[in-house]
């Protein structure tokens, strides 16, 4: 072997693909909500406000975390578990707070906070160490069964206890991923891909039949998914103002700032919908830039994940980059009608600044791993 | 400690590619929604964006004959509130209750609902929304508006009709000629968030009203006034439910007049001439729309001795009869089983046809009917065009009411002869009477003349359909001198006027069911009698006391006509016998003012005036004609006293 190594590798470019993405975050969260802060007769800045304080506190913990041996954290995966569970359960105690008909956000003070964020870092962090210690036995299927097994308390309850179905959906995505990555096989995956299309298929082949027997509230966001324009004031409301949004955009977009939607026709564009936002300013070919920054953003972390120097490192990595990637495929999916609208933000891009905050931490354990690659 | 195995790497790479994919999937699925249904989307966004305000367009002017403007705009505002841009709500509410004399709470409950825009009140007179505006109140709007005045107010209020708020015409001619008048209303539009705030520096697009054009109608204000003032004295003096008055140009069917009283002020339609409340909403209506209707077109009635002209028209252009043919009259005639009597119940002994006419006596005409029969009489009937509508250019024309061919007996065929049971409207009947007499021509009653746009230009002259040789021209010679006769000897005779020639026929028909002995009186009458320039019909609907048509109707026609005749240059035409019975002779008019009344008339008892006295006093202290001017020597001659 080569003795030249170089010691202090820093991925500068994972660094500032996400420097560069919160700032545009910040300028079409100021473009979202001046309008509407104002017509709340707050100043222009309010949203913008809290939502820097979160990236302020998140950037310093990023840096922070980077510098530090990531291996440093393998120790508190258990502790980060049940630590999670835990807050999961508070939100039905008083420091629960309702918002939208769902009980999601933990309120301590004047900072509102989703534990469901935290526990994906925690999921990420303890497939990682579980995948550690039983790579040997990891082409087992009963391992397999095990790992995402443990996943279950903190799906089942995020999606039970704050009914957030896409918080569950993104957390069994990203040990589905882990283990699809730490396992050297393929069958399985493949068949339950095939199965899960299968069922899909004829789901959506029989929509309007199951549709007659079960008319609850998600069957209907699947109705106003696949006719919005049908229940145009009621649950396609959302979807229709998104796709307004989109359309009127162009292939270059009204210009930034111009959105018309966001002026209280699209509702609470600053979350889950911003990026409809971004389309009708900055068109087509701003969208795409999103998205080509996001699918850069991701190959780094394939490239760091697949340079780390241990096994805990890459599966560390490769969780981080799965809750991107499945975070930012669904949220442009549900602002493009493409499939039924669940409540999701646009990582980075999106308001909140506790979501931000621990974005970065996440990204601080993926900088400090990309710390400890040996280049050659 | 173990690195991740090349496995590992293979896989994160078929992850990332999958990532990869989906994201050119959902690029795909972004450009299809731009780049295939970005039109439809954007279109659909504008739609929810903009607000559109209208601008009334200004709604064309109604002209008469004369250029004389009878129907016209006025600005008026409209008051909103926009409510997120209240800033004082509380003074808003003060002034605006103040200033448009609504009361606090009305005002309040419109200031304080959360919406767009609230209308406050509209038509609001254009000094009232000035001052309003001068108040500068933030999220009041005042906006200029524009409401059909009619400067007349009452005059021929049942033919030019009236708009409602939007403008729009609701009866009569402004119905009629809509589409003419209304020209077409512009829009603002403006973005707005969704709350309905305008945006601010947001392009307005403006799209121009483009305003109505003007209707020339035939109606002349003055004859109108004239054939208004003669019917309101007999509608006061017989207590009548109604008077119509219809003055035509028989040669062309231009109506002049059509008076239909009581008119209504077409500047408030809506309120009620008996001044009744508490109607309920239906009672209201029903009101409402008895004041509006145009008896002379809407409605039917049974026209009585007056359509002897037609009977007339049809046996001599038949040929069944000739002036000199003679009748006798018991005072009734046998017609099968039933006894039809005479107006004149000891009846009129023998007479010529010419005579009969002149008497108006049923049995002459009930015998010419019957020379006629059943078939020729309807086919003249028909030929005449009484089973169609006149076509006049009024909304609401009632159809005649007649026997239907095949149930008309003997009887009937003698009732309709001097005009009883069956119906027809007045303007039927004067349509009817003036192609008989000139000429034969069946015109369209109308009054629509040309379109002009807002620079004064003609952009379109309106013709209608005329049937010609309806009868023959020596037919239609007959019925005038037979007319002419009437009114010079015979019943008619109160509509005489020296030195013009008047044909005419009165009637009195008794209304069903005639157990209530309610009658309408009637004449037709028309002017000179040789070359009719003029023809005009009375109708005074159950007049209380007297109710013979010669008598109480003959004169409204006379007043009319002796006004109006000489409005339209008809000159005065003396026969020989009128001329030695009327030769006049022109005075100068004295100086009386300053005498007593007694010494006045003692200066003027020289000549043949008619001496008018109006006020209370013994001193004459105005005079008219003044004194020094050349009068003719039977004029009438007005003292006030003081």
């Amino acid at each position: 072997m080569k003795q030249a190594k170089k010691r202090n590798y820093y991925d500068y470019s994972l660094f500032f693909i996400i420097i560069f993405l919160l700032c545009f975050g910040v300028i079409m969260l100021y473009s979202t909500t001046s309008y509407q802060a104002q017509m709340q007769g707050q100043t222009t800045t309010q949203y913008l406000k809290s939502h820097l304080l979160g990236i302020g506190i998140g950037l310093t913990a990023m840096i922070m975390i980077s510098r530090i041996d990531y291996h440093f954290w393998e120790r508190f995966a258990w502790i980060g578990y049940v630590v999670a569970l835990i807050l999961i359960l508070l939100v039905l105690s008083p420091l629960g707070k309702n918002s939208n008909g769902a009980t999601r956000w933990l309120r301590i003070g004047s900072l509102t906070f989703q534990p469901a964020e935290f526990a994906k870092i925690a999921i990420i962090l303890l497939m990682a160490h579980l995948i550690k210690i039983s790579i040997k036995s990891i082409d087992k299927i009963w391992t397999m069964v095990k790992l995402v097994g443990i996943t279950f308390p903190v799906v089942a309850m995020i999606k039970i206890i704050t009914n957030n179905l896409s918080s569950a959906i993104i957390i069994l995505g990203i040990a589905v991923v882990m283990i699809f990555i730490a396992t050297p096989r393929y069958d399985i995956f493949i068949l339950g891909g095939g199965v899960g299309v299968g069922v899909l298929a004829i789901f959506l082949l029989n929509v309007e039949k199951i549709m007659n027997i079960g008319d609850n509230f998600r069957m209907g966001r699947v109705i106003a998914w696949l006719h919005p324009e049908e229940d145009p004031l009621g649950k396609g409301f959302q979807v229709l103002q998104s796709l307004y949004a989109i359309g009127s955009g162009g292939m270059f977009g009204k210009g930034l700032g111009n959105s018309i939607q966001k002026l209280n026709f699209l509702p609470e564009p600053q979350n889950d919908m911003i990026f409809a936002i971004i389309c009708e300013e900055l068109g087509l070919f701003g969208a795409v830039c999103v998205i080509l920054m996001f699918v850069f953003m991701l190959w780094r972390f394939m490239v760091i994940a697949n340079n780390a120097p241990d096994l805990f490192g890459t599966m560390l990595v490769i969780g981080i980059m799965a809750h991107i990637a499945i975070q930012v495929i669904l949220n442009i999916a549900v602002v493009t009608n493409s499939m039924p609208n669940t409540g999701i933000t646009l990582p980075f891009i999106s308001y909140g600044g506790t979501s931000a905050m621990c974005l970065l931490a996440e990204m601080g354990l993926a900088l400090g791993v990309s710390r400890k690659i040996k280049v050659e | 400690m173990s690195r991740c195995k090349t496995y590992n790497r293979k896989k994160a790479i078929i992850f990332m590619l999958c990532v990869f994919l989906v994201f050119i999937g959902l690029c795909i699925r972004l450009g299809y929604l731009i780049i295939f249904r970005g039109n439809y989307y954007s279109e659909k966004a504008e739609e929810l964006h903009q607000r559109e305000r209208s601008i009334k367009a200004a709604r064309g002017k109604i002209y008469d004959a004369n250029g004389v403007l009878i129907a016209t705009n006025k600005t008026v505002c409209t008051i909103s509130v926009i409510h997120s841009q209240l800033t004082d709500a509380e003074t808003v509410i003060q002034i605006l209750s103040k200033e448009l004399e609504m009361s606090e709470e009305a005002v309040r409950k419109k200031v304080e609902k959360v919406s767009a825009r609230e209308k406050i009140k509209s038509n609001v007179e254009k000094e009232i929304g000035d001052r309003i505006r001068e108040y500068d109140l933030a999220g009041v709007k005042v906006d200029e508006d524009y409401k059909r005045y009619y400067p007349y107010e009452t005059l021929a209020s049942k033919v030019l009709g009236f708009t409602g708020s939007d403008n729009q015409g609701i009866i009569g001619l402004e119905v009629k000629y809509e589409e003419y008048l209304k020209g077409s209303d512009g829009q603002i539009l403006t973005l707005t968030d969704a709350k309905g705030v305008e945006l601010e520096n947001s392009a307005e697009q403006r799209i121009d009203p483009i305003p109505g054009n003007s209707l020339t109608i035939s109606l002349d204000v003055n004859i109108q006034k004239y054939a208004e003032q003669a019917a309101y004295k007999v509608l006061e003096k017989k207590q009548a439910n109604s008077v119509s008055v219809i003055i035509m140009n028989p040669q062309n069917g231009e109506i002049m007049a059509m008076v239909n009283l009581p008119e209504f002020n077409l500047n408030e339609p809506y309120t009620l001439l008996t001044g009744e409340t508490g109607l309920t909403a239906q009672e209201q209506q029903e009101a409402l729309n008895k004041m509006w209707r145009n008896k002379a077109i809407n409605d039917s009635y049974e026209p009585g001795s007056t359509f002897k002209i037609i009977t007339m028209a049809a046996a001599l252009e038949e040929g069944v009869v000739s002036l000199e043919d003679t009748f006798s009259c018991p005072g009734f005639r046998i017609v099968e089983d039933r006894k039809i009597r005479c107006h004149k119940v000891s009846g009129h002994g023998g007479e010529t046809f010419l005579q009969g006419a002149m008497n108006s006596c049923n049995p002459v005409f009930i015998d010419v009917g019957q020379r006629l029969g059943i078939d020729r009489y309807y086919d003249y009937f028909e030929q005449f065009g009484l089973l169609k509508k006149t076509g006049i250019d009024l909304p609401g024309e009632a159809r005649t009411i007649m026997h239907k061919k095949e149930n008309m007996g003997l009887v009937e065929l003698a009732t309709v002869s001097f005009g009883q049971s069956f119906q027809i409207t007045p303007i039927e009947l004067i349509t009817t009477v003036s192609s008989f007499i000139n000429g034969g021509t069946r015109v369209t009653p109308h009054f629509g003349v040309d379109i002009r746009n807002t620079e004064g230009e003609v952009i379109q002259t309106f013709t209608y359909p005329t049937t010609e040789h309806i009868i023959s021209e020596e037919t239609s010679e007959k019925v005038r001198y037979i007319l002419n006769q009437v009114v010079a000897e015979g019943s008619g005779k109160n509509a005489y006027i020296p030195g013009y020639q008047i044909g005419g026929k009165t009637a009195t028909s008794e209304k069903l069911p005639r157990s209530l002995k309610k009658y309408i009186s009637s004449f037709i009458g028309f002017a000179p009698a040789d070359d009719p320039q003029v023809i005009g019909i009375v109708i005074i609907d159950e007049p209380v006391g007297i109710y013979y048509g010669g008598t109480i109707a003959a004169p409204v026609m006379k007043e009319i006509f002796e006004n109006i005749l000489p409005y339209l240059g008809i000159e005065q035409n003396f026969t020989e016998e009128e001329q030695k019975e009327y030769a006049k002779t022109t005075v100068i008019m004295p100086q009386v003012e300053g005498m007593s009344l007694k010494d006045a008339k003692s200066a003027l008892s020289e000549q043949k005036f008619e001496i008018k006295v109006l006020g209370e006093g013994e001193t004459v202290v105005e005079q008219f004609p003044i004194a020094g001017e050349e009068i003719s020597d039977n004029s009438t001659v007005i003292l006030y006293l003081k």
